[in-house]
């Protein structure tokens, strides 16, 4: 799951990014608008947290430009702001964003939110994602196989995660690259390939059957089992 | 038409209106001019006709043993004047008690008509609470005089929405600057207490960043209470040496000012006595000079001057930072105002400082202007009220300015932009277009 972070507090949005990286999030940062709508016309970002007031380019105003820019599956925004009343919410809920928080913030519910927002795609209601044997909790980080812990880095939780929030879809190695890994991913390198098989791997230790199936030419699938 | 005290706290409510009052006294008056009009022609008539009641005549007739009184004719027409006078009065009073009733009602009528648009006035100014002052009363009809009422209360109304409307803008605006630093420090904690296995420089980045939020929250306090307090008349005022004070509050920069490589030239004129807050003027400088020192590029001059022209008091600072822009200018003294938001805030402004400099000024009968050329610098000058005279010629701001610099060096063309208005006297502005919107030198008008 790819995360932009805007924010032009550097202190605020590189601690925000650190916690959300730490979730095993792909996370970039920008620090005003300008660079804000930059970001998000090239890169396919599952969820934007937005400060509301920024330089350059306002927050309403990225939204816009995102919303327009959208295609397939929408970015979900979340917008951070220290306004409070009530009219700030509805200008900023009505422009498209997709959910709101007041600063200051708990971190915890931060987190929450953009869970929150990541399942609204993935067409679950919890924050468990189960599919056959194979169980992921991203609110405390836990991944399972037939009950068996998985002991996966980061980056093989969310890929794992990714996976499980699209199964049976055939994911290319750049959807992959794009989802899971942030701007500073060498795009030249197998970083990609060698972390499906580690996770491949540890899967394979805790169960019956490869789950995550080479299509060749094409990519990488998680089987459902029908 | 006042009643005494004791008597209107005993009427009933009705009886207590104006209403009321202003149909008694058309009644009366009224009633009045008809009882006089009607006793003249009673009276004039009385005099006129010769008015004798007579129940039996005097003269006596007799014949056959049987006598009767009779009537001459003048008896005759004397008693039929006096019942016609009699009648005259009945009916007259009887009129005179139906146009009293009648009085009382047209009274009240014409009055309540009147009356009319005061209603209006007090219902509409009663729905209106604090909360909504947008309302307007807007009454309707000609210009008369309660149309003017009404529209005075429209304006004072206007007047009301737009202080609290700006009160709203500053609170909301200074909890918005409150909440950053918070979400600084509290998200910055948040994702260090999470992480278990942070290192000693994890941590002790995480200090330093809170340190840093928690500090410009102490800044922004201070600056807000700084606005409030001078919001209150708490300010002491005595006669002071000017040039001591800015001397004293221009050595607190001297330090920061080498560090950045910056030179703090001063070109401060003794014997300058203003009445005033010593300490509380003595932050307006030096919030002017913590801008210059702040944001005018390394290498550059940041030039201090005071002095005397006629009965006004001046002290300038003027730097050779990035200048601000004509559009911006009218807006450098509002709270929480910047210019580049992202980069002022970095270098650890409030966005309070000119405010705070401007409420100071004001609220000792000055004025602060400000002359600026993008490029090329910007100079502040704060002009006060001087009570004893100087010692000596006046030397304007733009002299005193180039004075402060090294020999040789000219401030034409940075204190003074080409076509703008001279250090003289320049002309008054209009009330409406204070300093604030007028970037020149010229003294504040009388």
């Amino acid at each position: 799951m790819r995360v932009l972070v805007v924010e032009d507090e550097a202190d605020l949005a590189d601690a925000i990014a650190r916690g959300l990286r730490r979730e095993g999030y792909a996370v970039d940062v920008a620090y005003d608008g300008d660079e804000a709508v930059d970001k998000a016309s090239v890169n396919d970002y599952d969820v934007v947290c937005l400060d509301l007031n920024l330089p350059r380019l306002d927050g309403i105003e990225v939204v816009r430009r995102i919303r327009a820019d959208d295609v397939g599956q929408p970015t979900r925004v979340l917008m951070l702001t220290a306004r409070d009343s009530t009219r700030d919410r509805i200008t900023g809920l009505d422009e498209g964003a997709d959910d709101y928080l007041v600063k200051p913030f708990d971190f915890e519910e931060l987190k929450a939110r953009v869970r929150a927002l990541l399942r609204r795609d993935a067409g679950r209601s919890g924050a468990v994602l189960r599919v056959d044997d194979i169980e992921l909790d991203s609110s405390r980080h836990d991944a399972r196989r037939n009950g068996h812990q998985l002991p996966l880095t980061p980056k093989e939780f969310a890929l794992l995660r990714y996976f499980m929030s699209r199964p049976g879809q055939v994911l290319s190695q750049e959807d992959l690259l794009e989802h899971v890994w942030d701007e500073n991913a060498d795009p030249f390198t197998n970083t990609v390939r060698v972390t499906v098989m580690t996770l491949r791997r540890k899967l394979a230790d805790a169960g019956d059957g490869q789950p995550i199936e080479t299509v060749v030419g094409r990519g990488y699938r998680l089987r459902e089992q029908p | 038409m006042n009643p005494p005290g004791w008597l209107v706290d005993r009427l009933p409510e009705w009886a207590r209106s104006i209403r009321f009052r202003y149909t008694l006294l058309y009644s009366a008056v009224l009633f009045g001019l008809a009882a006089v009009v009607v006793a003249a022609i009673y009276l004039v008539l009385l005099m006129a006709l010769r008015n004798q009641p007579v129940s039996a005549g005097r003269g006596l007739w007799c014949r056959y043993g049987e006598c009767i009184r009779f009537l001459s004719l003048s008896e005759f027409e004397r008693l039929v004047n006096s019942q016609i006078l009699t009648k005259l009065r009945n009916y007259s009073f009887g009129a005179l008690g139906v146009l009293f009733v009648a009085s009382l009602g047209v009274g009240w009528v014409v009055a309540g008509r009147v009356l009319r648009p005061i209603g209006r006035i007090t219902s509409v100014a009663r729905e209106i609470q604090a909360t909504d002052l947008s309302r307007r009363i807007e009454l309707p009809g000609p210009d008369d005089e309660l149309k003017q009422l009404a529209d005075t209360f429209d304006a004072m109304l206007a007047r009301l929405d737009a202080a609290f409307a700006a009160q709203r803008q500053f609170t909301a605006d200074a909890s918005h600057e409150l909440r950053n630093p918070l979400a600084i420090i509290r998200t910055n904690v948040d994702v260090a207490l999470a992480d278990p296995h942070a290192d000693p420089d994890d941590l002790r980045h995480t200090i330093t960043v809170v340190k840093r939020a928690s500090d410009r929250m102490a800044r922004l306090v201070d600056d807000l209470l700084a606005l409030a307090r001078r919001q209150e008349p708490t300010l002491e005022f005595e006669p002071f040496d000017l040039g001591v004070a800015v001397t004293e509050a221009s050595d607190d920069f001297v330090v920061p000012a080498a560090a950045r490589n910056i030179v703090l030239d001063r070109a401060i004129a003794p014997g300058v006595v203003v009445t005033g807050d010593r300490d509380v003027l003595k932050r307006a400088v030096a919030n002017l000079l913590d801008n210059a020192v702040r944001l005018a590029p390394a290498g550059s001059r940041v030039r201090l001057a005071t002095g005397s022209e006629g009965d006004r008091a001046w002290i300038a600072v003027a730097d050779e930072g990035p200048g601000i822009a004509p559009e911006d200018q009218p807006h450098v003294f509002d709270r929480f105002w910047r210019a580049d938001k992202a980069r002022s805030r970095a270098d650890g402004g409030t966005g309070l400082g000119l405010a705070i400099v401007r409420q100071i000024v004001e609220s000792h009968g000055g004025q602060v202007r400000l002359q600026s050329k993008v490029g090329l610098g910007s100079s502040f000058v704060i002009w006060l009220p001087v009570t004893a005279a100087r010692v000596g010629g006046a030397v304007g701001p733009a002299g005193s300015l180039a004075a402060a610099g090294s020999p040789g060096s000219s401030a034409e063309g940075f204190s003074r932009p080409p076509g703008a208005p001279s250090p003289a006297p320049a002309p008054a502005p209009t009330p409406a277009e204070r300093a604030r919107t007028r970037p020149s030198f010229g003294p504040p008008p009388k």
